[in-house]
């Protein structure tokens, strides 16, 4: 066991971990946060796509230990007081989601892409989501909530391919 | 669930080097982990020790010098290879390469000396350090010793490392700047997958060099070539070098193919 502490959505933890916990894991089963999901769990899927100190990653490949005086943001950070994150509203309004199991990993990679890049084109875009699986959407209506999300279709109100 | 192990997290080089020689072959280092967390969920090693080369002292650092080139340390990402100012302009093979690895979140997390360790047929990051004279510095309790990229990779996923050792430092010379290249990828998705071939051609001073990813049991480099040589003339060298296989994602014929269209390709298109 290793005494870890970790800021996850601006929340400081200490928890002690085993070494062979993976991140994904720690946040699901240790905290309780089950927004990020196992799909692969080997770096395939995206589902599990976290923040890392800012850049997004695949939880299931970082062990917990590693994270001990960093900063993690999770899909749970998202909405404020009730109130969904832009880029939630973006993906509810644009029909972005279908069954939902992408959405979280989906979120943070575009979290990720509009901190670095705010008008992103829309290679941009499919270059940050190229680790995240979508198997229902079809990533049409995705790259639309991220262009609406970064102010590109304002006025359209999405469901171009509602 | 992983099975169990220790995880320890050197801060200088002197104990990451004496964790390597107290344990053996039973510590396991990790970099990124984006192989080595795969192997491990998939039972294929089972070390008592995980070392994570990240926090050790100066593992961070990534520097170009006009008189030592660039020098590629452990921790480096290969997005911070993609991020470094400059890098496109003295190294376009290097960045064509970067960029064709894996999707963008594992390559937050994946670095080059993690790929280069671990020897895949495959490994998108060996092309480009062949074609440009790499060397790996290795380093274990008895010193440092360097060893061209091109006698490291020895087989598949096995290299010259010997239990205790560490590659230190992946330096790309400065005489390799000002060389052109171009890289190509057959994939069987066009977003991030494994190459089932690759081909990266790189041209310098007259010299030509084609190097082959996935068509051998390690990365193939084919030096000696010259700018002025016709393509058949290429394709042939190249073809001459690999022994691809069949598998279950494509057949030794399609791969040897592809091999001359891309060869064809990147000739026209690397002015
Ligand atoms: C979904 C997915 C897609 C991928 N796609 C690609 C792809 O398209 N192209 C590609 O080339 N690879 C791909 N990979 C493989 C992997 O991401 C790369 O090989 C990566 O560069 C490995 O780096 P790492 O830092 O994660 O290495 P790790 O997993 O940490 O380590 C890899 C090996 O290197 C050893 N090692 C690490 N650092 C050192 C050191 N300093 N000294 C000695 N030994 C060391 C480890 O012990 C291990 O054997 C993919 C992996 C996944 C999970
Ligand atoms: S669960 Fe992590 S990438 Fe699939
Ligand atoms: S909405 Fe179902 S996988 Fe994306």
């Amino acid at each position: 066991m290793m005494r870890i502490t970790v800021t996850v959505n601006g929340q400081v933890y200490e928890r002690d971990v085993p070494g062979h916990r993976t991140l994904l894991h720690f946040l699901r089963q240790d905290l309780g946060l089950t927004g990020s999901k196992e799909g692969c769990g080997a770096g395939e899927c995206g589902a599990c796509t976290v923040l890392l100190d800012g850049h997004s990653v695949n939880a299931c490949l970082v062990l917990a230990p590693e994270v001990d005086g960093r900063c993690v943001e999770t899909v749970e950070g998202q909405a404020k007081d009730g109130k969904l994150s832009t880029i939630q509203d973006a993906f509810n309004r644009n029909h972005a989601v279908q069954c939902g199991f992408c959405t979280s990993g989906m979120v943070m990679s575009v979290q990720d892409l509009l901190v670095r890049t705010p008008k992103p084109s829309d290679d941009d875009i499919k270059e940050a989501i190229e680790g995240n699986f979508c198997r229902c959407t079809g990533y049409l209506q995705i790259i639309e909530a991220v262009r609406d999300a970064s102010g590109r279709t304002e006025g359209k109100g999405g469901l171009k391919h509602a | 669930m992983l099975h169990e192990f220790e995880f320890r997290a050197p801060r200088t080089r002197a104990e990451l080097l004496g964790v390597l020689a107290d344990h053996g072959g039973l510590a396991k280092l990790m970099a990124g982990g984006t192989d080595v967390i795969v192997n491990l969920r998939a039972g294929g090693i089972k070390p008592r020790v995980v070392v994570d080369v990240k926090q050790v002292e100066g593992y961070g650092a990534l520097t170009w010098s006009d008189t030592d080139g660039l020098v590629i340390r452990p921790a480096t990402t290969i997005n911070d290879l993609l991020r470094m100012p400059g890098l496109r302009e003295r190294f376009p093979l290097l960045v064509a390469c970067a960029h064709d690895l894996a999707s963008y979140q594992i390559r937050n997390r994946a670095t080059v000396i993690g790929n280069i360790v671990n020897a895949s047929p495959c490994a998108d990051m060996a092309p480009a350090l062949l074609c440009l004279d790499a060397r790996a510095v290795i380093a274990s309790q008895a010193g440092e010793h360097e060893v061209p990229m091109r006698e490291f990779i020895t087989g598949v996923k096995r290299t010259v490392l010997l239990p205790g050792e560490v590659l230190d430092r992946v330096v790309v010379p400065a005489s390799s700047v000002g060389a052109r290249g171009g890289y190509a990828k057959l994939k069987r998705i066009s977003g991030h997958d494994l190459g089932l071939v690759a081909v990266a051609v790189h041209k310098h001073g007259g010299e030509l060099r084609v190097a082959v990813g996935s068509a051998a049991p390690t990365p193939v480099l084919v030096s000696g070539l010259k700018e002025t040589d016709d393509a058949a003339t290429v394709v042939a060298a190249a073809q001459a070098a690999i022994s691809p296989i069949s598998d279950l994602r494509c057949t030794k014929e399609y791969r040897e193919h592809m091999v001359g269209v891309y060869i064809r390709r990147l000739l026209r298109e690397v002015a």
